[in-house]
């Protein structure tokens, strides 16, 4: 299972991204993005654990609340952008 | 004491939004400062509170609920946000000095559609001979905060809309009472207070605000903060520095008690205790009553004057009573110039969901022996 962050552009974005999930039944976890993926500072994602994102994703293109970037974290540490 | 100056603050709330105030002082912290726990409960706090705001407003999109320090504070950002200095902006003839004053501060050209008082038709003609093209944005006034009068709105809306003027709706004495429906109105903003007929605490207030606004405060958003202006988008663009979180618990159990309640059964019970109140100080002489002839259009407001003593005096009398209630111009010149009471003010009595019969029966007797002058 690997880890996912999609990014926000503001904390309340992040909470209408975490309330689409939550109701399609996917657990997730607002967290504070780390630094590098959110370079206008204070930037808010939310955490999903998944074997990939696609299913997520399909569900906020749905909601109308897609996520400004996604990120992977990787085994070896550190975090690579996945497209979308 | 017996408390009818509910139009001012409804001074007994639910038991819900006492504790909600008291539980926010004990688990949360500020909104969007961090991801610790004390933090997200103050986020999600906050969140819940957009969330009723949105349901019970018919708003579409979450992120246009801003909250507020009260409805001036929302009124003074949509007036910025739609009016330049010059620009022509029309509005009741029964607007409060929230929205009186701040359009005089910024220079525009402020174009009164008077009207007479409980005249739906009137109020519809006056804004159809107003809004000519040169008009930047018109402000209206959903029920009147000093006669109780409620405005065709959403009327006056769909007319804005014909015309391509962008509209604000001041909803300060209507949220809680009556439907207010953001998407149906088609209004850009709607203000309005979170301790009126909200029942929240003092101090707060929402405004729905439409994509492009004018921060009126600047500082901390918690996010975008490499960004020297506000965050481009809402409701962090007007939402500078640590919200009031106490505050804004109590106003999402006011909406939640709202809500639960039911506008319907709100305005109905707000609404018998004023006819009642219409008939009994209708029977005393000396005592002019301004009671829409349709009371249906009526919410729980009424205003009346003595013969007997001018409004500030007689307000002191009822005080000294044990009633509590408003006397003068209340904040809204343009009211009492429309209804021909400028001079002599009123006194104004407003009801909340917490009044009973009991005590309206126990005012008009003490209002009769203030018109006896015993």
């Amino acid at each position: 299972m690997d880890i996912y962050y999609l990014t926000c552009r503001s904390l309340t974005y992040a909470q209408r991204v975490s309330r689409s999930l939550t109701a399609a039944g996917l657990r997730n976890m607002i967290v504070r993005a780390p630094r590098h993926m959110s370079r206008e500072g204070c930037g808010y994602a939310v955490r999903i654990d998944a074997g990939e994102p696609g299913r997520a994703l399909g569900v906020l293109a749905s909601a109308g609340v897609p996520p400004k970037r996604v990120f992977r974290q990787m085994r070896e540490g550190g975090y690579e952008e996945v497209p979308f | 004491m017996i408390y009818l100056d509910s139009a001012a603050t409804t001074f007994q709330k639910p038991r819900q939004v006492k504790a909600a105030v008291a539980r926010a002082l004990d688990t949360c912290s500020s909104p969007g400062r961090g991801g610790y726990k004390l933090a997200m409960n103050a986020a999600e706090e906050l969140f819940r509170c957009r969330e009723r705001a949105a349901r019970l407003f018919n708003v579409p999109d979450v992120e246009r609920v801003a909250v507020t320090f009260n409805a001036t504070h929302g009124l003074n950002i949509a007036i910025r946000s739609l009016a330049r200095p010059g620009d022509r902006v029309v509005i009741s003839g029964w607007e409060h000095n929230s929205v009186l004053r701040p359009l005089h501060a910024l220079g525009a050209d402020i174009a009164v559609a008077w009207s007479p008082l409980f005249d739906r038709d009137a109020a519809i003609r006056a804004f159809d001979f107003a809004l000519t093209g040169d008009t930047r944005c018109a402000v209206v006034n959903h029920v009147s905060n000093v006669f109780g009068f409620e405005l065709p709105v959403y009327e006056i809306a769909a007319l804005c809309r014909k015309r391509g003027v962008p509209l604000i709706v001041d909803a300060s004495q209507s949220a809680g009472v009556l439907p207010v429906d953001y998407a149906a109105l088609g209004a850009d903003f709607v203000a309005m207070p979170g301790h009126k007929g909200l029942y929240g605490p003092q101090g707060t207030g929402i405004l729905i605000a439409p994509g492009d606004v004018t921060p009126l405060l600047y500082g901390g958003s918690g996010s975008d903060s490499m960004n020297p202006d506000m965050p481009p988008y809402l409701p962090d663009r007007l939402e500078a520095g640590t919200h009031n979180m106490p505050g804004v618990a109590g106003l999402s159990a006011g909406l939640d008690f709202v809500e639960r309640t039911g506008i319907d059964a709100i305005a109905g019970h707000e609404r018998a205790l004023i006819r009642r109140l219409i008939r009994g100080l209708s029977g005393i002489s000396g005592v002019r009553v301004f009671a829409s002839p349709d009371h249906g259009r009526q919410t729980g407001v009424l205003s009346f004057t003595l013969d007997a003593m001018g409004s500030e005096e007689a307000g002191e009398r009822l005080g000294a009573m044990g009633f509590a209630v408003r006397t003068g111009l209340h904040c809204s010149p343009l009211a009492h110039k429309s209804a021909g009471t400028l001079r002599t003010g009123t006194i104004r009595a407003s009801v909340s969901y917490f009044n009973t019969a009991a005590e309206i029966d126990a005012f008009i007797e003490a209002v009769s022996a203030a018109a006896r002058g015993s």
